[in-house]
């Protein structure tokens, strides 16, 4: 009888452990977080004529020679940013292939930079941000796009 | 000599310290009112919640116990959540919380998460976002990151009363641990939680999600229950991401406001356990020498991750930058929580050295209530040299240390090269490292050695991940995980526990409330775990780093 006694007591607090930290607990900051956040709750998703597609968080694919190309070697494999020189970069193939001059692309990528420490560190961009700025500013030059979102 | 810290990032470390220190100074005020039981307004509300799970589990909290009753209620609660846990995963297929139909787990990384998680280790050999239901993520893995960080405080708690000798005995087990769950890591999981929501991080029950991009494409956004378990696994020392790029994942850490909340939420409980240790033995200048040491342990870290330039490069993620990312691998290592925001293929040699060093120390200043567990380990053994050096008999906070305490100390110590040591020789003899691709050259001796040396010391960083997913890794880095965890821990509780009735004489012996303590500890602290490992070292990320490999990728 002694060893069942001893057993007992953890067994039952096992179980309730359980119940509050795997259950209760996660599913009540669900609640909150859903009505408090909704946007944040169900993944930072960008909306383009009110459907969604994707999220500002996570890169997507981009291939055709008008956009802004994500990279593809990073820890996660789906960081959504580019280094601004990276997005520099980009600029004169995006410009021939679109025919938004040069000097306006720097002006529209400038506008969306964030720092790795706030204010300083080293500048980058959200990719997705940033090209769904142009299609939804450029219609005529994005119009496949738009008729596709 | 270029080194990669600028003026901004150097005054970014200073604020963190500052912030986390000061929050850490409060919250070891609330920890010593909790576990010394002084009565407070919010106990209108804690206390029936309590009164009611110690009905439901049939335990009686006032109960004093023997240091060997405090470990076995301990052990056994561990081992059953564990089972509870491997029986969820084993068989989520058939649980509900399912919306991907993800399959069962096979019983060798069923085994190899329970243990990886309810030791505090987090070593993941799966991947959470591609293989675990919701309900796995929340009953299994969210469920052992609490209750493993509450049975790490309800550790330190029972060794600081046996150490100080002012409260008759070292505690009941339970009180400790439902107190740790109740009014510590659940609040705080909670506002954290909410506040990592605001900030961006998932929290939902609804499905992935599947979404037509910009470019006509198909995407799986892969949310869930995200910020409520990055929450405990960051507070609790865990660092068991939902995700197997963990905190590189951008749902798991977004952006370079919750990198930096993440690592205050990591840093801030071990910080103020230390303050609680200076409270409970009546001597705050004891805790003070305490944090003079893990914090300076810690720089010690980060300067030689500082030594070689970083650039932001493959492995690493662009909001982070170079800087953010060896900060918080250092700080992730020095804190045994594991957690990772880039690949650790991407850094220089000298960074995982650094990383290392936080393993095999343990106390700089380490996990959650057992980073200063291992540091009271640290002093006994110190004390013990420096008494046999000096003439004195070796003394800690006005009580003998007898020779039983400095073999118990010793076995605790030793334990831990005996549990890296022996499986990664084991891995090159039984040919387990070369199947999974790894092993070969410095930098495959790095990825073996590291693997077995962050599962004992339940810190759950890895280079190997799912590669890792054998049925040798699983069941040999399961092993290392609980001895890592449970051989110190029985050692410990068991000095604490025939320290607590000792006659004190104060101030009889070598003073160990002062900075020149400090200095001998951290000294002492260096020789021992670099000449315990010195070799190892060599052969891995010091060849590594004469070479002149810049990193493992």
């Amino acid at each position: 009888m002694k060893i069942p006694e001893k057993l007992n007591a953890p067994l039952r607090m096992a179980i309730v452990s359980m119940i509050i930290c795997g259950l209760v607990f996660p599913v009540a900051v669900t609640g909150i977080a859903e009505l408090a956040f909704p946007f944040q709750a169900n993944g930072e998703q960008a909306t383009f004529n009110n459907t969604s597609i994707g999220s500002y968080l996570i890169a997507q694919e981009f291939t055709a020679p008008v956009f802004f190309h994500p990279r593809n070697d990073s820890a996660s494999g789906v960081d959504p940013d580019i280094m601004l020189s990276s997005a520099y970069a980009q600029i004169p193939g995006i410009s021939n292939s679109t025919g938004i001059s040069s000097s306006i692309l720097h002006g529209i990528v400038d506008n969306f930079v964030s720092y790795t420490m706030f204010f300083f560190g080293t500048p980058y961009i959200n990719v997705l941000q940033v090209n769904l700025y142009l299609v939804e500013h450029y219609s005529s030059v994005y119009s496949k796009y738009v008729k596709a979102g | 000599m270029h080194t990669l810290v600028s003026i901004p990032d150097a005054l970014s470390i200073v604020a963190v310290w500052a912030i986390v220190i000061l929050m850490a100074w409060v919250l070891g005020g609330y920890l010593y009112a909790i576990y010394t039981g002084k009565k407070g307004r919010l106990d209108r509300f804690f206390d029936p919640v309590e009164r009611f799970i110690y009905r439901l589990a049939g335990v009686d909290p006032s109960r004093e116990m023997s240091s060997k009753d405090y470990f076995l209620n301990l052990i056994i609660l561990n081992a059953f959540q564990c089972g509870l846990a491997f029986v969820i995963l084993s068989f989520q297929s058939y649980l509900p919380l399912n919306p991907q139909h993800f399959p069962n787990l096979s019983w060798d990384l069923s085994l190899n998460t329970a243990l990886s998680i309810s030791s505090n280790t987090n070593l993941q050999h799966y991947g959470g976002g591609s293989s675990l239901s919701y309900l796995s993520q929340m009953m299994a893995i969210q469920f052992l990151q609490f209750t493993s960080a509450a049975t790490g405080l309800s550790v330190a708690v029972a060794i600081f009363r046996g150490f100080s000798g002012r409260f008759g005995g070292i505690g009941n087990f339970y009180y400790d641990f439902v107190r740790s769950l109740t009014r510590v890591l659940i609040p705080l999981s909670f506002v954290a939680a909410i506040i990592l929501v605001a900030l961006g991080i998932p929290q939902t029950l609804n499905g992935y999600v599947l979404v037509k991009t910009l470019e006509g494409g198909s995407q799986v956004l892969k949310v869930g229950p995200v910020a409520s378990l990055v929450s405990i696994m960051q507070l609790g020392t865990n660092g068991g991401g939902y995700y197997g790029a963990n905190s590189a994942y951008p749902y798991q850490n977004p952006s370079p406001l919750t990198n930096w909340v993440e690592i205050v939420l990591m840093m801030l409980i071990p910080t103020a356990v230390i303050f609680l240790f200076g409270r409970m033995v009546g001597n705050r200048k004891e805790g003070n020498v305490i944090l003079v040491s893990s914090y300076t342990l810690y720089a010690i870290d980060l300067v030689i991750s500082f030594i070689t330039v970083t650039t932001i490069g493959p492995g690493m993620e662009v909001r982070f930058g170079a800087f953010s990312s060896v900060f918080w691998t250092v700080t992730t290592t020095a804190f045994t929580t594991g957690s990772v925001n880039a690949s650790l293929a991407a850094f220089n040699p000298l960074v995982i050295l650094a990383a290392f060093m936080g393993m095999l120390i343990q106390a700089t200043p380490g996990g959650i209530g057992v980073g200063t567990m291992y540091m009271l380990m640290y002093i006994v053994m110190t004390v013990f040299i420096v008494g046999l050096m000096a003439g004195r008999t070796p003394e800690y906070l006005g009580a003998k240390i007898t020779p039983r305490d400095v073999k118990l100390a010793v076995i605790a110590f030793l334990s831990h090269p005996l549990i890296i040591l022996v499986p990664t020789a084991l891995a090159y003899s039984m040919g387990a490292a070369g199947a999974v691709g790894a092993g070969k050259g410095p930098v495959g001796f790095i990825e073996i050695f590291y693997e077995f040396t962050s599962a004992a010391a339940n810190n759950g960083s890895d280079f190997l991940g799912t590669s890792a997913n054998t049925v040798f890794f699983n069941v040999s880095t399961g092993i290392v995980m609980w001895l890592g965890r449970f051989i110190p821990i029985a050692v410990m509780i068991s000095i604490a526990g025939n320290m607590s009735g000792r006659v004190r004489n104060i101030q009889a012996g070598l003073r160990t409330d002062n900075l020149i303590f400090a200095a001998v500890l951290v000294f002492s602290i260096m020789i021992l775990v670099v000449l315990t490992f010195f070799p190892f070292l060599v052969l891995g990320p010091i060849l590594s780093y004469l070479e002149g490999i810049p990193n493992g990728l």
